[in-house]
């Protein structure tokens, strides 16, 4: 077990390595650059920020500095934003995504499990399939019209919440944690009535039923840890990209997330930065699907670490 | 499966149009005010002021949202007049202008400090201005000034040429019969003190080449004469204390030009010019704007600014006119996602918003707010370049008949914002260039055997259009309803413009225009903007490219200029000296109205070429509260906050904002007085010593 712990964190650095070069790459075939614009600059300007970026060197000597750069987990300075290195802005702005991630993440467990559960024990109840009609529903608004629809309702006819911006504490993380929480609801809804319906029918409940286990410790013991097996393989990387921002709720909400830092470096030709957030946000989804590939081995008995 | 599938798309659908339908229903009921409005118990504005500012330092962003916010921190010589957008006394409290229009003397008042209070000196403006042109800060606005003597050599990293003798060479020592060896005379213009600095700008101007010895060799193969008159002297790096800026006491500070330039004065207002305090700078490197290092020099303090969400902005009460700033606090909201700009004016949770931020589709609703939506001309235009280098595009004719081929007036009504253009200075922002241009150009039709009907049908006149093409040798064939093209060269044609849901609906627009008046159809491509500009920059786009552009300072000159020289910006690959000459030409000349008629010679010239389709000026398009006064619709969206005020009592709200730029507030209006009064004195003494000298004279 430890030995396989150990051998899948030592195989996240080369991996975050062979991403980020991979997004180097992609970056230099893109055309332009961080200083372009409408107006030319005089040769010997360009000259300049071209020496003072070390972007006049050969391309083997750049990347092999990014590359001893990021082994010293320095990812240099953002191009665009003068003055601000690119691990303060990651650690300012991953805090706001997180915190928004992490809420919907709680609240779409919570309600998608218990629906899931429910739907599940009592299938083909109206319970079932109100909730299963509110879960497909969840499925198929994307979030950009969900949304507006709650700022539409909640901010601007009821005037309960603001519309937008982080400002205001808890009440202006509502609409983007319920707007950001709904599909993974739904999904985990549907994964886990699934998972549970399917587990219900195996052989080891009914051994358990003969055994004459009480329905509670057979439901909540044996079914639970077999049926919400895809929802935690789901759940893992899920939250993963919860936490590293959504580019359209930290849009719609004007939340300075990581989600919305990341498009604009891309726009920005911000080099340093795209590949700071890149090399975090890898490093941050191997961790999730280790540590969901780990929980695989307390859920189910069957699967074992070699 | 599939059923599953079309339930979904059913049931996303049946959102939206519920969605729509509710928001229908919102704005059919009709109240006074668009959404929330209270004016705040204190004097805060909050407003929406574009992308995260890529810097707080004045010299270096080049964007109109960092423009606006750096005007709040920063003071230049002069400030915008928040109408007109003229420039009016600032930490400068007068001027004067040299009688050539080269040398531009400025007073400085003694009460101006930063808001750490040390006294703001010449001496910080030397330091600024020298800064803003270094090479190794590579400003992108250094070009703004790149009109005053020797500055566009130092920032390009050039040198003199100095012989064993310690002279040094002269252009107009490269002229037929000039002795090199011989000083050329210095013509003082007693202009200010007499300093050692003044002098040597006086001297006439230096021969510059680049320091930088590649460059240098392939400048002198491709001009012998230069090369045999530079040959066997030494070059010295031009350095920052050559450029013509300069410090003659604390309190005055000279700046000489290379030649006239009537806008220069209103271009120092930009906040490339605003004042830097020079030991921060020093001391923090680029951390110094850095709210915990930051010194400013304006109306407002940085109390915060978090990226992506706000920059706080307070009166700083030690400011020179903090009697005259009447917000408190400035909340700046870095946001670009215009419905939720909109949701939070909506709730009241906003003031005002920068421009161009109604969405089209809001548009028809807004408008209705008549006390708040501000529609006006901007100084802002868009245009599609067109390829001149290549075939069929290479030709007038085909120019002409694409441009004639699209009915603006039509275009103007689908975008609702903008107003027709058909040539390339913007319609409703200079009136005095234009009525100088309609002089000069029904001259020139005239001359050109061309009636001013046919000149004004530059709007939209398919017929012509489809006759040019025909004596272009395309003929255009009537096809059923329309019309057929089919000699034309397709493949050799399409547009290419940079992606947004705006530039795409005009594109569209065009296409079907080009379609319905010629039967040609365009092929249209999208490129993301930083793609888009190294391939239209290097004319890598068959037949138009998609452009826009934003003026830098009030005057025709900073949108002529685009097509200035060999290596000009307008990605059209269309030059011509004759072209260059007249605007040179024009410069020279210190009457405002003779300058004007030779800048619309520069236009028609241009223009007879069609190297550009003129599309439209563009239109503010933003909003306010009521309440929030002093902050207006100008030609630049640059505001200069210390006129911006809060009104509580409901009865002086603005109402009918149509007219809010005719319409005269008395505060503005007296607060500008007050500030312009130091000019005025100092010019009425001037007049008044000049009538002396003349009556002395008689």
């Amino acid at each position: 077990m430890l030995n396989f712990i150990l051998r899948r964190l030592l195989i996240i650095i080369p991996m975050a390595l062979l991403v980020v070069t991979v997004t180097w790459g992609l970056i230099r075939m893109a055309p332009g650059n961080f200083y372009i614009s409408e107006r030319s600059l005089p040769p010997a300007v360009e000259q300049n920020i071209r020496e003072k970026y070390g972007l006049d060197k050969p391309w083997y000597q750049q990347y092999g500095l990014m590359m001893l750069n990021i082994v010293k987990l320095d990812f240099g300075e953002s191009l665009r934003y003068t003055g601000q290195s690119v691990n303060e802005i990651i650690y300012r702005h991953f805090p706001y995504s997180a915190t928004i991630g992490l809420l919907a993440y709680l609240l779409a467990l919570f309600i998608g499990l218990g629906a899931g559960l429910l739907a599940a024990l009592r299938q083909n109840s109206p319970f079932d399939y109100s909730s299963m009609a509110f879960a497909m529903l969840g499925l198929s608004v994307p979030n950009f019209v969900l949304g507006p629809v709650l700022v539409l309702v909640f901010s601007l006819w009821l005037f309960w919440l603001p519309p937008a911006r982080w400002g205001g504490g808890i009440s202006s993380v509502i609409l983007p944690v319920i707007t950001l929480a709904a599909i993974y609801m739904a999904y985990i809804a549907r994964l886990t009535r699934a998972g549970m319906l399917e587990v219900m029918r195996s052989d080891y409940i009914r051994t358990a039923r003969a055994k004459g286990l009480n329905e509670r410790s057979v439901l909540l013991k044996h079914g639970l840890r077999g049926g919400i097996i895809p929802v935690v393989s789901f759940t893992g990387p899920a939250l993963a990209s919860l936490l590293a921002g959504t580019v359209v709720v930290e849009k719609v909400f004007a939340i300075p997330g990581l989600g919305n830092i990341f498009i604009q470096s891309v726009l920005n030709r911000d080099e340093p930065l795209i590949l700071g957030i890149v090399a975090f946000l890898s490093i941050l989804i191997m961790i999730f699907n280790l540590v969901v590939d780990i929980s695989y081995g307390f859920l189910d008995p069957r699967i074992r670490y070699e | 499966m599939k059923g599953t599938r079309s339930t979904q798309i059913h049931l996303g659908l049946a959102i939206v149009v519920l969605a729509s339908f509710i928001t229908g229903c919102t704005s059919s009921a009709s109240t006074k005010f668009f959404g929330q409005t209270a004016a705040p118990s204190e004097n805060v504005l909050r407003y929406v002021s574009g992308s995260e500012p890529q810097s707080l330092d004045p010299q270096v962003p080049t964007g109109q949202p960092e423009a606006r916010v750096i005007m709040a921190f920063f003071d230049g010589l002069v400030e915008y007049h928040p109408k007109s957008m003229e420039a009016i006394p600032a930490i400068a409290e007068s001027w004067e202008v040299s009688d050539d229009g080269t040398e531009y003397l400025f007073h400085l008042r003694k009460n101006a400090t930063f808001s750490n209070g040390a006294p703001i000196t010449a001496g910080d403006f030397v330091y600024t201005f020298r800064r803003a042109l270094s090479p190794e800060l590579a400003a992108e606005n250094a070009y703004l000034a790149y009109y005053v003597k020797y500055a566009e050599p130092y920032n390009s990293g050039q040198s003199f040429v100095r012989d064993k003798n310690g002279h040094f060479l002269h252009q107009s020592d490269l002229e037929p019969g000039a002795d090199p060896a011989a000083e050329p005379p210095v013509k003082p213009d007693n202009f200010g003190a007499d300093t050692e600095f003044h002098r040597k700008m006086d001297e006439p101007m230096r021969v510059t080449v680049p320091s930088d010895e590649k460059s240098r060799t392939a400048l002198l193969e491709k001009d012998p004469k230069l090369k045999a008159a530079v040959a066997g002297k030494e070059s010295i790096p031009i350095t920052a204390e050559d450029v013509g800026y300069e410090a003659i006491d604390d309190h005055t500070f000279r700046i000489k030009l290379l030649q006239p330039a009537p806008y220069f004065l209103g271009l120092l207002a930009h906040q490339y010019f605003r004042v830097v305090h020079p030991p921060t700078v020093e001391k923090f490197g680029t951390q110094w704007t850095k709210p915990e290092n930051i010194v400013t020099s304006g109306a407002y303090k940085l109390e915060a600014h978090k990226p992506y969400d706000e920059v706080i902005a307070v009166k700083d009460p030690t400011y020179w006119d903090a009697a005259n700033v009447h917000v408190d606090r400035i909340e700046f909201y870095p946001l670009d996602e215009q419905t939720t700009m909109l949701n939070l004016y909506k709730a009241g949770r906003v003031d005002a918003t920068y421009n161009h931020t109604i969405p089209s589709g809001w548009i028809e609703r807004v408008k209705e707010f008549k006390d708040e939506y501000l529609l006006f001309p901007e100084a802002v235009i868009e245009y599609y370049s067109i390829n001149t280098t290549q075939a069929p595009m290479n030709n007038l004719k085909v120019r002409q008949a694409f441009a004639l081929a699209v009915d603006r007036e039509a275009l103007a009504k689908f975008r609702k914002t903008v107003k027709p253009l058909t040539d390339f200075t913007p319609v409703g922002i200079f009136p005095r260039y234009e009525e100088a241009r309609t002089k000069v150009y029904s001259g020139l039709l005239a001359k050109n055997n061309v009636t001013p009907e046919e000149w004004d049908k530059r709007l939209f006149d398919g017929e012509k259009a489809r006759r040019l093409l025909g004596e272009a040798g395309f003929p255009v064939q009537k096809q059923g309803a329309g019309w057929a093209c089919p000699t034309f060269p397709f493949e050799n044609v399409s547009v290419v413009y940079n992606t947004s849901e705006n530039n795409k609906a005009v594109a569209e627009f065009l296409q079907a225009q080009w379609k319905q008046n010629l039967g040609i159809t365009v092929p249209l491509n999208n490129m993301e903007w930083k793609t888009f500009l190294p391939s239209t920059k290097a004319l890598e786009f068959k037949g138009f490219a998609r452009r826009g552009w934003v003026a830098d300072y009030m005057d025709p000159f900073t949108f002529l200029a685009l097509f200035y020289s060999a290596k000009n910006d307008s990605s059209t690959g269309w030059h011509d000296p004759r072209y260059d000459k007249l605007l040179d030409d024009a410069n020279k000349l210190t009457d405002p109205d003779a300058r004007f008629e030779k800048l619309a010679e520069a236009e028609f010239m241009m223009m007879s070429q069609q190297p550009v389709v003129p599309l439209s000026t563009a239109g503010t398009n933003w909003i306010k509260k009521p309440y929030v006064k002093g902050l207006y619709p100008n030609a630049g969206t640059v505001h200069a906050w210390k006129f911006v005020y809060i009104e509580r009592d409901p009865a002086k709200w603005d109402k009918n904002v149509e007219n809010i730029m005719k319409d005269e507030d008395p505060r503005v209006e007296q607060q500008i007085a007050q500030l312009m009064q130091s000019q005025l004195n100092l010019e009425r003494s001037k007049d008044l010593a000049k009538n002396e000298n003349t009556a002395a004279v008689e």
